[in-house]
């Protein structure tokens, strides 16, 4: 290994050691799992005590007769002999949940102390005594009404060579997802680390030991290092609960694995490590820039990255107009576009070769851009420079 | 071991470096010595490469080169900005800062664990560097400047936040690297510790040249080697020393005594009538200059500090 390679390595490892720390993550994921727990035990004795069977006075049947309110989920009692007084003294006193008023097969009332959430469960169970009244009422047969109720399955078909499978859509979106926790994760390691040492005044002494762009290197690959590390783990960790809960419901979960494809799996990892390094660059660049991280308006620039992963949502719903079609080999957005175009339609071979080729030039154009940037920025104590310099470095790179 | 020759460095508005050259010799020491604002951290970021002259030419000597390039693993430098990594702990912090200047891991262990036990403060190595007093980071940040071994070191302050005990340690310290071998260009506001420790002397400002050579040389080029301290009883018709072509400056330091420096080709007899004329003298004593008096002098008559 040559020694600016070298040099490279060690601040990548610096960099990544700082704020990568094993013990910290297991214990946010046991603190984690520790509230869930905790939340889970509170959130099933509030709602074991909330949700009882409610009791339902019925004071008119209207139409219907006593036998129609009979259900698991409510416990219907009759009191059409009793005067409304009674009932509402008892209402009052907590003795009833509600008192049913049915004036028609049209109309009902229920009285109550307030909302409650059982009420669409009455309203159902109401629904359904009314269609049972009318299919007598108009002589229907209930298998008749069935098949009018059923309506028409459409099915789908697409122009093109290979329909994804459920699995592929389901990567995409876990590709988006854990792009989108990389982005954040560089956004906020970026950010702690390039305006800390520019407060800490540690820039200097580095700057003289090492050149910029070498200084700059070893930070976007610290950086994206823990970002690929954080998504490793939570991947791991959704991958195994998803385990989990499959062997628990005892779905085939070896099967839906081989349904994805290798080809797309490994497009989406070069595509969302080379987009991760690009935005990690970007970020570099910003960050340098800012001076004092609570005034500066700089701060606002870190969050253009977080625009294409948002478009990927934009492009499920029509993943072949002309604007996503240009958005997923355009480098600043191909990375969260194009994954999602791969599973929802027909791409042509040439569309992810050009996008990874561009993907890859701007993200190098970006590290030489960060580290230009960062030459002049870090050693800017007091002052920022201005988006008409950024842009002048920027064509310099 | 340096040519720093015709180096010019502008800013916006200041010519921080102007037309300024001088040459630090292999194995001395040389203080850079002037006002805030003088140009001197300019002239060491130039010299470490943090930012390039807009004219004139900074060389190294052979030992520091590496084909046509700086190896900056040759260099040394303790920043006036100082800063370390809070959140790190100390041999790690010493370990990485010696890493980038190409050291091995395990050798620049050694060296530190060695280097804090004679600061007094091995014990401390595993603990974070925000544990630290303001001045025992001060001493890993001095180590993290020598650790690897340069040929050639810029410390720029490196006896700020010292006691005076540290500051002695620290004097010591830099004569024995400049006995091992090394060379140290030093930029202070001690000037005792520099006047006992600098081979050679630079004093600039406003980016130029003011004087320069060895202490001594100094000492005989601008305000003379001696100075007398008078006291006086009762007024003193200080206007006199104003007015003589024999005395240079006069400094009143305390009620009723006064400091003479003398003109270049003073008499002494005429000096000592000029006393006894503005009053009654009561003592009478001659002393050597300092480079602290040389340094204000100076600049009194060099021109003044801009901030």
């Amino acid at each position: 290994m040559n020694n600016q390679l070298k040099t490279v390595w060690n601040v990548t490892k610096w960099e990544y050691t700082r704020f990568f720390k094993w013990i910290d993550l297991i214990k946010g994921t046991v603190f984690f799992l520790a509230f869930g727990l905790i939340g889970g035990v509170i959130g099933f004795w509030v709602a074991s005590d909330t949700i009882t069977t409610p009791d339902i006075a019925v004071h008119e049947y209207g139409d219907f007769s006593s036998e129609n309110f009979q259900s698991s989920q409510f416990t219907f009692s009759d009191r059409s002999e009793d005067a409304m007084d009674v009932l509402l003294e008892e209402l009052e006193a907590g003795d009833l949940d509600g008192i049913l008023t049915i004036v028609s097969t049209d109309s009902a009332t229920i009285r109550m102390k307030g909302e409650r959430g059982w009420l669409t469960g009455l309203r159902q169970h109401l629904r359904e005594q009314r269609t049972d009244l009318k299919l007598q009422e108009f002589d229907i047969d209930a298998s008749v009404f069935a098949a009018i109720e059923d309506g028409m399955v459409l099915h789908t078909e697409f122009d093109r060579g290979s329909e994804s499978s459920s699995a592929d859509k389901w990567l995409a979106g876990i590709a988006i997802f854990l792009i989108l926790m990389a982005v954040f994760m560089g956004f906020a390691y970026q950010f702690t680390a390039i305006t800390g040492e520019k407060q800490q005044r540690i820039t200097e002494q580095v700057i003289s030991a090492i050149s910029p762009q070498t200084w700059i290197d070893g930070k976007i690959l610290g950086i994206t290092g823990i970002g690929l590390t954080y998504v490793v783990y939570y991947g791991g960790l959704g991958l195994i609960g998803m385990v989990a809960l499959i062997n628990f419901t005892g779905a085939p979960f070896g099967q839906a694995l081989v349904l994805i494809n290798p080809g797309l799996l490994i497009l989406f990892l070069l595509l969302s490590i080379l987009g991760i390094l690009m935005i990690n660059s970007f970020f570099a660049g910003i960050a340098a820039t800012i001076d004092d991280p609570n005034t500066s308006q700089k701060s606002a620039l870190m969050m253009i990255p977080l625009y294409p992963v948002l478009f990927a949502f934009v492009a499920i719903f029509n993943a072949d107009s002309t604007a996503i079609q240009i958005l997923a080999v355009f480098p600043l957005t191909s990375y969260a576009i194009l994954p999602v175009r791969l599973v929802m339609t027909q791409v042509p071979w040439w569309e992810p070769v050009v996008a990874l080729v561009l993907l890859a030039a701007t993200a190098w154009l970006f590290r030489v851009w960060a580290g230009k940037i960062f030459a002049t920025g870090m050693m800017m104590y007091g002052k920022e420079p201005s988006l008409r310099e950024m842009v002048h470095w920027f064509r310099r790179a | 071991m340096l040519k720093f020759k015709n180096v010019v460095k502008k800013f916006t508005k200041v010519r921080a470096v102007d037309d300024l050259s001088f040459e630090i010799k292999k194995g001395e020491i040389f203080a850079l010595l002037g006002p805030n604002g003088a140009g001197k951290t300019s002239s060491v970021r130039m010299i470490m490469q943090i930012m390039e002259p807009d004219s004139g030419s900074i060389t190294f000597g052979p030992s520091v080169m590496q084909g046509d390039k700086v190896n900056r693993s040759k260099l040394g430098y303790l920043p006036e900005e100082r800063g370390l990594y809070q959140d790190a702990p100390i041999i790690k912090t010493l370990v990485y800062l010696s890493t980038l200047r190409g050291s091995d891991p395990a050798e620049a262990q050694k060296k530190a664990n060695a280097w804090l036990d004679r600061f007094g403060i091995l014990d401390r190595k595993a603990e974070k560097i925000s544990t630290l007093s303001k001045g025992n980071q001060q001493k890993v940040q001095f180590i993290a400047s020598i650790l690897h071994e340069p040929e050639f070191a810029i410390l720029d302050e490196p006896f700020s936040g010292f006691d005076p005990i540290n500051q002695e340690l620290i004097s010591d310290i830099i004569r024995e690297l400049r006995d091992g071998g090394m060379t140290i260009l030093l930029s202070a506001h001690q000037m005792q510790l520099i006047e006992n420790i600098a081979d050679r002397i630079l004093m600039i400002n406003n980016g130029k040249e003011l004087i320069s050579g060895t202490f001594d040389d100094i000492r005989n080029n601008t305000i003379s080697d001696k100075k007398l301290i008078v006291t006086y009883d009762g007024d003193v018709k200080n206007e006199l020393f104003q007015g003589s072509g024999d005395i240079r400056n006069s400094i009143m330091t305390a009620p009723g005594e006064w400091e003479i420096y003398f003109s270049e080709n003073y008499s002494m007899n005429e000096v000592l009538k000029i006393m006894i004329a503005a009053g009654s003298v009561k003592t009478l004593k001659t002393s050597d200059v300092n480079l602290h008096e040389i340094f204000i002098e100076s600049f009194r008559n060099g021109g003044r500090a801009h901030e």
